[in-house]
């Protein structure tokens, strides 16, 4: 399993940088809405994909770990919330988790930084009790633990 | 050395990706996502033990296929450089900017359990009603605070 995932992720990183969504203006210009390229690629990603998981699903496809999990959840306050704070970071920096590896990667140091700075965010997300913010969880189902 | 195209055009690039998902699901069983790779890297470095390794592998993985990127395109050579935003702001400030909003961004991620690949590209291909809430709200965000940013420095950036 390791291997596979191993695999996976160079596929994705390569495709990443080869697509250059490690290029500040690449994202930039896609948030301006000055080219479709990016939103045409996640669409078409999205596009290849959705089908064949949903054949797989309702066919009850058996992986190596069991039958096919798409790890659908319902929505809950703390993806919106959390998703506006992402998104206003990913609009400053212009680039997101994936790109900032790649960036790094490929020798950017500026994307080391935003690399410390999304291991930190992680870092703090996950120190903080989750009690202190269980007024804004309010709605979370229970169990909804959602990992991406 | 140019083996690869300056950048390789998003009707390839997005059908592999999708492609990718598709495979980790079908034989692992797996939900491709980078915000939770990121989160046990940190672990298996800092605590030395990772809940799900296959994940620290997939980081290790991104790094490697992005790495090859450089590679073929003659490099990778360290670089300063940091598009538009790089040429207004010195390096002093941008630093310190950057950082913050890897922050803001590794904390909204974690929270909302998902980033543009693991909302974006995963869950939306799971069609999962959290990630297709989670995208369309940082794709508004990000798009409405470019264009703030944008008006704010006006034009410049």
């Amino acid at each position: 399993m390791n291997r596979v995932s191993l695999l996976a992720g160079v596929v994705f990183g390569f495709l990443v940088a080869a697509a250059r969504l490690n290029d500040y203006d690449v994202i930039h210009d896609m948030l301006l809405l000055r080219e479709p390229d990016v939103f045409l690629m996640m669409g078409s990603a999205i596009g290849t994909a959705a089908p064949i998981l949903w054949y797989l699903r309702t066919h009850h496809w058996k992986t190596m770990e069991g039958e096919i999990d798409l790890r659908r959840q319902p929505v809950s306050r703390r993806n919106v919330a959390g998703a506006a704070i992402f998104g206003a970071g990913w609009a400053v920096a212009g680039t997101c988790p994936v790109p900032a590896l790649a960036m790094s990667a490929g020798g950017s140091v500026l994307g080391v930084f935003v690399m410390g700075g999304l291991f930190s965010g992680i870092a703090l997300r996950d120190a903080l009790d989750t009690r202190s913010l269980r007024p804004l969880l309010r709605r979370t189902p229970p169990g909804a633990t959602a990992k991406a | 050395m140019d083996i690869l195209p300056y950048r390789v055009a998003w009707y390839i690039v997005g059908p592999l990706m999708g492609l990718t998902v598709v495979a980790l699901f079908a034989i692992a069983n797996k939900p491709l996502g980078a915000t939770t790779a990121y989160a046990e890297t940190l672990s298996a470095v800092v605590k030395h033990k990772a809940r799900e390794t296959w994940r620290v592998w997939m980081f290790l993985g991104m790094v490697i296929g992005a790495f090859a990127v450089g590679v073929l395109r003659g490099g990778p050579s360290l670089t300063l450089d940091y598009g538009l935003l790089g040429t207004l702001l010195p390096v002093a400030l941008i630093i310190p900017l950057l950082f913050g909003a890897g922050v803001v961004m590794g904390f909204g991620a974690r929270w909302s359990g998902g980033c543009t690949s693991g909302h974006g590209i995963r869950g939306m291909s799971a069609l999962s009603p959290a990630s297709i809430a989670a995208t369309m709200t940082f794709m508004a965000v990000a798009v409405a605070l470019t264009f703030a940013l944008h008006l704010v420095t006006g034009g410049e950036l």
